[in-house]
């Protein structure tokens, strides 16, 4: 063999290894540029829906741990706590069809001390158009409130006891309130559930004659909104803790002692408020 | 030819990078990955770092230090203090009440300074996710960065003033030098050579294998075994909020770990002073005399209780959360009964609260030969 050809041998060889290099350093390197929002497929960005969620007090922030508040009975509070589920968000157009958000099984949990988790991003096939309203099931349905479904905090941690129906809290909001004067608060624990109806209005969990489901669907009122292919919406769903406590059923502390889960009245009360603690905005960016 | 060298070299680079130290040293020891079987109803997500899997090699390395007096970087006899001084498997990991060392089970170190709290129990540390110790401040928001794991209490025990009060040359100087310790240093993490870091991350891979999942209620959970009808009766009151409601902080059916692993000021005092409560380390006026909840397992075994072992009994922790609870403005909300100061049970009631309580226990826990002292140290084989 000539010299010559056992160079040019050499060279192929050597440019056989190269390419094979540079395509294993592209399947490693390739991967992770997928993960910058590039698409493999070079097709166009997914429709976006983000969601914030916003807890205020009539027109003021919630802050937690602050003596800032006044509900409808008078009753100053303040809250240390506050942690809840929305489920099933549907997206309502006007041919008829829906669009449900099915993202963690189309649950999500929020808790106003951890800024994470006040925002959902939606955007899994979320379809372009216009749409007429929004609604969604506050707390759980009676299919997805079962039991050790959630096994990790945070979200396990809103377990609700088997012995008074099971599944989960709808909301835990842990509060302490004091009349005008008053120089202690005292603890109130706003926490909504499953019901128990008890024989004669005995409370005694032998004597449990049904559960009531207390969840509840919220249509959002003004939320008609459009979004284009590709596009990021960004919708702010507040929920405004002293509707709660007013409207329909005005809620006094002073009225309950101190804790819901076993007082279905309480919590049908509650609920029926709570219809009206939601709005819905839009804006331009992620505020 | 030129462009194709660069772009090989750039290539080798790229693959290269990815490779770190510790791949390097896995390629070269090779442990065994550690599995850590999940009882049924437990989190699914492990505190275990990445830096530091669990391999059989770190948890058998970790076990020996745990329990080698001689981490201490002392030998004389009366000088020698491991992890198991004082954390004592008989007691689930606390020294006990009846420690003929540590009377009424506040432990102190070498130099006779008592620690600042009464001990926690070491039972399910692998589902911490929100910080050790009482005020959960050895957790990844301290703003030390060397105190923010649970790898990092074998440094913090070896020089604590109140604990081994040694340094941490002096304690890998002499470990160094035990025949057999290299060899498992090496086999857990690629290296001979005794490092302060690999001590902690042996250590901390030991702890993580302290699980508890053996208890009656556990079986209870499972469907193999009935509750008597008094721990039935203690079952309810432990869950609802109209009986004792332990299970806000304390889990239940629904968290068998039987803690939330949060803190709460659960209305012991209205006036306080120590500076190692919560507050002293989020310093939110809310967290002032907050501790975190421990867990309920197996805590027939822990007295004395609470972080400063006032209780030393179980009775008397029930009668507490009856009828001795008192305000503050930073008594947590869940305390809803401090206006009657506590839940206000009946004495039979508080027999069955208790009697459902030590259906936590998890006898196994505490004589597992997995947990125990060795047979014998390296140097003894």
């Amino acid at each position: 063999m000539k010299t010559s050809n056992v160079i040019m041998n050499l060279k192929s060889a050597v440019n056989v290894c190269i390419t094979a290099v540079l395509v294993t350093a592209g399947l490693l390197i390739v991967p992770s540029c997928r993960k910058s929002g590039v698409t493999e497929d070079g097709s166009s960005k997914p429709t976006t829906l983000i969601i914030r969620f916003e807890n205020m007090v009539d027109t003021l922030p919630l802050i937690l741990d602050s003596m800032l508040y006044e509900n409808s009975s008078d009753d100053l509070y303040k809250v240390s706590d506050l942690q809840y589920f929305i489920s099933d968000i549907n997206l309502h157009r006007n041919d008829g069809l829906n669009y449900k958000a099915l993202n963690n099984d189309g649950i999500h949990y929020i808790d106003a001390r951890t800024p994470s988790t006040l925002y959902w991003t939606i955007n899994a096939s979320v379809p372009s158009g216009t749409f007429d309203s929004i609604s969604f099931t506050f707390g759980l349905n009676a299919e997805k409130n079962y039991s050790n479904r959630f096994l990790n905090p945070p979200e396990r941690d809103m377990n609700w006891p088997d012995i008074l129906g099971g599944g989960y809290h709808y909301i835990k909001m842990n509060l302490s309130w004091k009349k005008t004067g008053m120089v202690r608060a005292y603890p109130f624990n706003f926490h909504l559930g499953i019901g128990q109806i008890y024989k004669g209005n005995v409370i005694n969990t032998d004597s449990i004659l049904n559960y009531v489901q207390n969840f509840f669907y919220v249509n959002l009122p003004a939320s008609a909104f459009s979004i284009s292919q590709g596009q990021t919406k960004f919708m702010v769903v507040t929920m405004n803790l002293n509707k709660w406590f007013s409207g329909e059923n005005e809620f006094d502390f002073a009225k309950y002692p101190n804790m819901m889960m076993q007082n279905q009245t309480a919590m049908h009360n509650a609920c029926l408020n709570g219809r009206d603690a939601f709005t819905v905005r839009f804006t331009s960016g992620g505020k | 030819m030129r462009f194709h060298v660069v772009l090989l070299v750039l290539a080798i680079l790229l693959v290269f990078t990815g490779c770190n130290k510790d791949s390097q040293d896995a390629t070269t020891s090779k442990p065994t990955p550690y599995v850590i079987s999940i009882p049924k109803f437990f989190p699914t997500e492990l505190n275990i770092p990445p830096d530091n899997p669990m391999t059989v090699e770190g948890v058998e390395l970790g076990r020996y230090l745990f329990y080698d007096g001689r981490i201490s970087g002392r030998t004389e006899p009366d000088s020698l203090m491991s992890c198991s001084t004082c954390h004592v498997q008989a007691h689930s990991f606390v020294c006990g009440i009846d420690n003929p060392r540590f009377p009424g089970g506040h432990p102190y170190g070498l130099t006779g300074i008592l620690t600042p709290h009464f001990m926690l129990p070491m039972i399910n540390l692998v589902w911490v996710n929100n910080g050790y110790l009482w005020n959960g401040s050895l957790a990844p928001g301290n703003p030390l960065q060397a105190k923010r794991r649970l790898e990092d209490i074998c440094w913090m025990a070896i020089v604590a003033p109140h604990e081994m009060y040694g340094d941490t040359n002096r304690s890998t100087t002499l470990i160094q030098s035990i025949n057999g310790y290299p060899e498992l240093f090496e086999k857990a993490f690629g290296s001979r050579t005794v490092t302060v870091k690999n001590m902690g991350r042996a250590i901390a891979q030991f702890v993580r294998t302290l699980i508890s999942a053996d208890s009656r209620f556990d079986r209870f959970l499972e469907g193999k075994v009935q509750l008597s009808e008094k721990e039935r009766k203690g079952y309810v009151l432990f869950m609802t909020e109209t009986g004792g409601d332990c299970f806000h902080c304390h889990g239940g059916e629904g968290n068998p770990l039987f803690t939330t692993n949060l803190f709460y000021n659960n209305g012991m005092d209205s006036i306080f002073g120590d500076p190692n409560d919560r507050y002293g380390f989020t310093g939110n006026a809310m967290d002032v005399g907050a501790y975190v909840a421990p867990t309920l397992r197996n805590v027939a075994f822990t007295a004395p209780y609470m972080h400063d072992g006032r209780f030393k009994t179980l009775d008397e922790v029930i009668n507490f959360y009856s009828s001795g609870v008192v305000w503050s403005s930073s008594i947590n909300p869940l305390m809803h009964h401090v206006s009657t100061h506590g839940v206000q049970l009946t004495p039979s009631q508080k027999s069955d609260l208790k009697d459902f309580i030590l259906t936590l226990t998890d006898s196994s826990f505490v004589t597992k030969t997995a947990f125990a002292r060795p047979s014998g140290f390296p140097d003894e084989k």
